[in-house]
Order: structure tokens, then sequence, then C-alpha cells
């Protein structure tokens, strides 16, 4: 008898708290869990494998714009060119140049053309020891004065590689010196970091070291 | 959740066949405490079911054949074929994309190593992206493998570093910049900590896990002194343009909520004979991988003619596959 008259009872206060917590979700009186910030997706640059700039190698491979590597449709065939220094001996380039800056090595060590370009065939690159090259195969040019770097690139060690680890999977592609380094100025220049990590939260201002503790 | 079939019974009258006629006021009840009764619990019940309401939420509950998926090392091929199929559909239906999923197994006579020259990395970031769109990680909220940390000279403890650094050029002076991600341990700590055996080291030395046996307890997210590892404390999200869609069932695959994942190499390309992501992305040429059990690869060529290697945390004797060094 007793148990029959509670039974109502136990029912009646469970079906009292259901409806409430019932209500409280309807209603989000907890709230929902924090709705997350935005974050804008990435420059598609940053993700994208281009080296820093674009070589000779890639222009021609890829059938890019190579009319400044044409130097004969503005040059003279067989006119010899007489280059211009200033009296701190930096080379003096004309307009149709100026998107050339000389500053290869420090105290313009390496800044005359002819030490790379061809005197007789401006198309092509002179090396070091006495061979001529092609203008898209730099790494021979470089090499003939880099050759520790030249050596570590031919290993793989310097640069990059790209493509196949594995070579009877696939092919591996070295980028030559000129993919990374511009060869008029060839310092790696700073570059804009992509986002760091989503803070989420406004970043803490770290205290000097010296304090903690 | 059926409301009408609960309530005969808890109505407490147990069993078929009360009210009707016997009517008993010794057994049973009348028919106004039933009535009382009953739809006291048909209300109850109802409130319940409102009251679950949160749960609607948890879109993430996988199938049943998901549940009773076999461990990775117990599955057949046939049984992994089943897998993939069904991965494949999951993919399909969550992305609208159709993707390529493989079982990429580790090769013979392959043990990944990974160099990375400090003197080269100048801080872009570059791999960090180009790491989460190849392994489809959560975007939001973020989850990267690698973390890139700005650190003052002369100093090699990760814990020294900055990785929230907010340059406008990279590098800066006075800095130099070490990324860190999973070391890929000759000794991992994470794999001798995980209870139900949900990640381990494969013969080319990738520690992997398997997403579909992970219990999130994140025992191994505590032990690994690298902070590799990452949680999933809500269901990713990754734009449907963004989904790289040849993935691994080890590697890159859609990860579910309450998992744990980290940096595998790329299994996806590294076993597929490719570099990894990070490596190909990176424009200073910092980054080498490759296989030290073959003397002419890139990595081996780095161990036997550079002098200075750092394993991180040597310390602790976890012996990382990951080398840092500097060019002297
Ligand atoms: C868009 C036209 C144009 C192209 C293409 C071009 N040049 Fe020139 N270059 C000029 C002009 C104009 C001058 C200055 C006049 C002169 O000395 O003939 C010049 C001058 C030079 C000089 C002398 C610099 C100095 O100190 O005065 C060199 C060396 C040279 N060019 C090399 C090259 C080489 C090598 C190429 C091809 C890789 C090339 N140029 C392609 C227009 C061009
Ligand atoms: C004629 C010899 C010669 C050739 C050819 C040559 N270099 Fe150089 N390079 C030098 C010299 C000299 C320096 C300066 C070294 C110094 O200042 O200590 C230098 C310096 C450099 C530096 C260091 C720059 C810096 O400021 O830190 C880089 C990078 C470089 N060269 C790249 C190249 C590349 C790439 C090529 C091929 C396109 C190349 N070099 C071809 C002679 C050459
Ligand atoms: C260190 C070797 C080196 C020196 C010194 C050098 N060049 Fe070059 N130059 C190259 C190489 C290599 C290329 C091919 C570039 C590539 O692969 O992108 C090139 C490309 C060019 C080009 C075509 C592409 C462009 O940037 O417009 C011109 C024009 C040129 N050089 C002019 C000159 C002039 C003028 C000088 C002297 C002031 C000079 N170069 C000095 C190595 C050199
Ligand atoms: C993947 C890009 C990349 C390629 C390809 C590359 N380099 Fe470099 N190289 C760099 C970076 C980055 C530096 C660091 C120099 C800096 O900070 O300016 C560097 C530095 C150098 C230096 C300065 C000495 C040193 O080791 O720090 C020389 C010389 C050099 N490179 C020559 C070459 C030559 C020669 C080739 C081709 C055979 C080549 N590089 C190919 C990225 C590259």
């Amino acid at each position: 008898m007793k148990a029959e008259r509670k039974t109502p009872l136990v029912l009646s206060i469970l079906t009292i708290s259901f409806l409430i917590l019932a209500a409280t979700f309807l209603t989000d009186i907890w709230g929902k869990s924090a709705q997350l910030p935005e974050i804008p997706p990435v420059d598609p640059s940053f993700t994208k494998t281009a080296t820093a700039r674009v070589s000779a190698e890639e222009l021609y491979r890829t059938k890019g714009d190579t009319s400044m590597l044409e130097c004969y449709g503005c040059h003279e065939q067989g006119k010899e060119l007489t280059l211009k220094f200033d009296e701190d001996h930096n080379v003096i380039l004309p307009d149709e140049h100026d998107d050339i800056i000389m500053a290869h090595g420090t105290h313009n060590r390496n800044n005359n053309c002819f030490n790379c370009h061809d005197e007789h065939n401006l198309e092509v690159l002179q090396t070091r020891d006495g061979r001529t090259v092609k203008i898209q195969d730099g790494h021979d040019l470089c090499g003939s004065c880099h050759g520790p770097t030249y050596r570590d690139w031919l290993a793989g060690i310097h640069g990059r590689t790209s493509g196949f680890w594995n070579v009877s999977m696939g092919e591996k592609h070295r980028e030559t010196c000129t993919a990374c380094h511009d060869p008029h100025q060839p310092k790696f220049l700073p570059r804009k970091p992509a986002p760091g990590p989503n803070p989420l939260r406004p970043v803490e201002v770290k205290h000097s070291e010296g304090k903690a503790h | 959740m059926s409301c009408s079939s609960n309530s005969p019974n808890s109505g407490g009258c147990g069993g078929g066949g009360c009210g009707s006629g016997s009517g008993g006021h010794e057994h049973g009840m009348d028919r106004r405490s039933f009535l009382r009764t009953s739809s006291v619990a048909v209300a109850g019940v109802a409130a319940l079911a409102a009251s679950l309401a949160p749960l609607r939420d948890l879109t993430d509950v996988g199938t049943a054949e998901q549940f009773f998926q076999k461990h990775y090392k117990k599955l057949t091929p046939e049984d992994m074929e089943k897998v993939l199929a069904r991965i494949t559909r999951e993919v399909e239906k969550q992305y609208e994309v159709r993707p390529h999923v493989r079982d990429y197994k580790a090769m013979d006579g392959v043990e990944f190593v990974y160099a990375l020259n400090l003197t080269r990395c100048i801080g872009c970031r570059k791999c960090v992206h180009a790491c989460v769109a190849e392994n489809n990680q959560s975007r939001n909220p973020e989850i990267q493998y690698i973390r890139v940390l700005k650190m003052p000279h002369g100093s090699m403890d990760p814990e020294k570093g900055d990785h929230n650094y907010t340059s406008e050029l990279v590098p800066e002076k006075g800095s130099f910049y070490m990324p860190v991600q999973c070391q890929q341990c000759v000794n991992p700590p994470c794999v001798k900590v995980c209870p139900v055996k949900a990640t381990w080291q494969e013969s080319d030395g990738i520690t992997v896990i398997d997403y579909d046996w992970c219990i999130g307890c994140r025992y191994c997210e505590a032990a690994c002194p690298y902070f590799a590892r990452r949680f999933n404390f809500t269901k990713p999200s990754i734009p449907k343009d963004q989904i790289n869609p040849n993935m691994s069932y080890l590697g890159n695959r859609p990860r579910p909520q309450g998992v744990v994942e980290k940096c595998h190499f790329c299994i996806q390309r590294t076993r597929a004979g490719k570099y990894p992501a990070c490596m190909e992305v990176c424009p200073t040429g910092a980054r080498k991988f490759g296989n030290i059990l073959d003397p002419d690869s890139e990595v081996s060529h780095i161990l036997k003619t550079k002098r200075v290697f750092i394993q991180l945390k040597e310390e602790v004797g976890t012996s990382p596959r990951f080398f840092y060094y500097f060019d002297v």
C-alpha cells in the first residue's frame, strides 16, 4: 500500500526535475559551449611549394617570359660592351637593367658582369674554369667559385630537392641555385612570416625572465 | 526514444493484464491511480527525452561497423578493404569529395630520418601551414603539428622558445628558429603509456596512431617530452574545398572528435616515395628527409659530413630520429 502511494510521488519528482533540466537546456541557461572565434584562412602563397624566385631554368622549362634572357633582342651581336663603374667601384647600369641590384659578396667583390656572363656571347655564362654553359645551367657557373657549397648541393644537402626521395618510384628534382639566390644579389632576403597559431584569446604579455621566482 | 512502450512498465504494474477486470485493491491498482501513474510516467519520460537534448549535438558517434572493427594489426586485407570503403563513404558524405584512401605499408629496408639545418631556418612558418593543408588538420580550432620556436641565441631548450612571435619580417637578428614536431623517437614514451595499444612504432620508424582504436585518454600527450601530440577536443572543421583527397589510414584521413593525432612524416606521401610536405615547401632548404639505411640519401650524407648534431632533450633517452644541426 505504501509503495503504491510512493510511486507517483517519486515519478512526479523525477518528472519535475527532468522538466527543469529540459527547460535549462532548451533556453541555454548555461550557455552553449562558447562559439569559437573566426580564424581567417591563411594566404595560399604560404602553402605553395614555389621557390623564392623564378630561375632561368624554370622560365625555359615552363615556357614563361624569357625576353630578358634573350640579350640580343636589344644588344647588337659582336659589339663590345664596356662596363662603367663609379668611384666606389659600383657598376653603373642603364634603365633597361634597373631590375638588377649588383651586390654579390661584400665590398663589391663580384660585381663584374663578365665574371659570369660571356662578353663574346651575352646569352651564355662562362665558368671560372673556362667552360661556357647555357644561362639556365647557372649551377655549373656558381659551382666554379663555390666549390664546397656546390658539392653539398650535388649531394642534396645544400638547397632543396623535391619530388621523390625514392628514385625507383618517381623523379627527384634538385632546385637550381638561382631558384633561391638572385645571382646579382645572392643573399636571401628577409620575408613576411605566415601567421602564428591563433591564440583564441589575447596573448599574455611575457614578464621579464629575471622576475620569475 | 519511444515513450509509449516504456510507460506500462514504469507504472509499477509489472506484467501484462493489470487493470483488466481483476482489479483487486490489494494487488495492482485501481483505474484512477493507474491513469495518474502512467500519465506522470509518460510526462516523465518525455521530460527525460527533452533533457537529453544536448546529445543531439553529438554528431560524431561512429557507426556499428566502426565500433566492431578489429585492431589495425588484426585486420586481414579483406577487412582493410571494407574499412577503407567505409572511410571513403564517410568522407564523401561529409566533405562531398571522393577521396583516395589507402593503407600504405612500411617498405623493407627503409628507416626514415629527418634532419633540420638551424643555420638555414628563417622562421617563415610555411611548413606549419603546408602540413595543415596536406594532413587535413582542423582549421578551427586550429590543430598544428609543427611549432616554430623563436629561440634566443645560445639556448637549445625548447621551453625557452616562443612560437607566438609576430615579427613583420623574419629572420630577426639575435634569434634563431627551431621548428619542433614529432621526433619519431626510437624509444617513444607515448607508445609505452597507451593503455589500448592504439599507437605504436612501425618498422620504418614512424610512430602511428589508429584513430579508430584511440580512446582519447591523452596519456600519450602527457608523456611526450616534445609537446608533439594534439587532441581533438571538438569535431575537426575543414572547409570542403580544402580537403586533401589523397589519404591514408594511419595518416591524414579525417579524424573524429576525441582522438589524438600528430605528425606521421606524411605517411601518405613518404611511403609512396615522396618527400614530406613540410620539406617541399621550405624556401631555404633547411629541411632534409630520407632513408638512413641508404648510404647515398641526403640524410646519410648529412649525418656523415656535418659535425654538430642536436637531439632535443637527449637526456630523457628518447633517441629522436629528428636531428638538428648547424652548418659549421
Ligand atoms: C630590354 C633590352 C635589353 C635586354 C633584353 C638586355 N639588355 Fe643589356 N643593356 C641594354 C641597354 C640599353 C644597355 C646600355 C647600353 C649599352 O651599353 O649598349 C645595356 C647594357 C648592358 C651591359 C653593360 C652594363 C654597363 O655597365 O654599362 C651588360 C653587361 C649587359 N647589358 C648585359 C646583358 C645581358 C647578359 C643580357 C641578357 C641576359 C642583356 N643585357 C639583355 C638593354 C638590354
Ligand atoms: C666569380 C666567382 C663567383 C661566382 C661565379 C659566383 N660567386 Fe657567389 N660569391 C663570390 C664571392 C667572391 C663572394 C663573396 C664572399 C665573401 O664576401 O666572403 C660570393 C658570395 C656569395 C654568397 C654569400 C652572399 C652573402 O652576402 O652572404 C652567395 C649566397 C653566393 N655567392 C651565391 C652564388 C650563386 C648562387 C652563384 C651562381 C649564380 C654564385 N654565387 C656565383 C664569387 C662568385
Ligand atoms: C655571379 C654571376 C653573375 C654576375 C656577376 C652577373 N650576372 Fe647576370 N646573370 C647571372 C645568371 C646565373 C643569370 C641567370 C639568372 C637566372 O637563372 O634566373 C643572369 C641573368 C642576367 C640577366 C637576365 C635576367 C634579368 O635579371 O634581367 C641580365 C639582363 C643580366 N644577368 C645582366 C647582368 C649585368 C648587366 C651584370 C653586371 C652588372 C650581371 N648580369 C652580372 C649571373 C651573373
Ligand atoms: C632552396 C634554396 C637554395 C638553393 C637551391 C641554393 N641555396 Fe644557397 N643558400 C640558401 C640559403 C637560405 C642560404 C643562407 C644564406 C642567407 O641567409 O643569405 C644559402 C647560402 C649560400 C651561400 C653562402 C654560404 C653559406 O653556406 O651560408 C652560398 C655560397 C650559396 N648558398 C651558394 C649556393 C649555390 C652555389 C647553389 C647551387 C649549387 C645554391 N646555393 C642553392 C638557399 C639555397
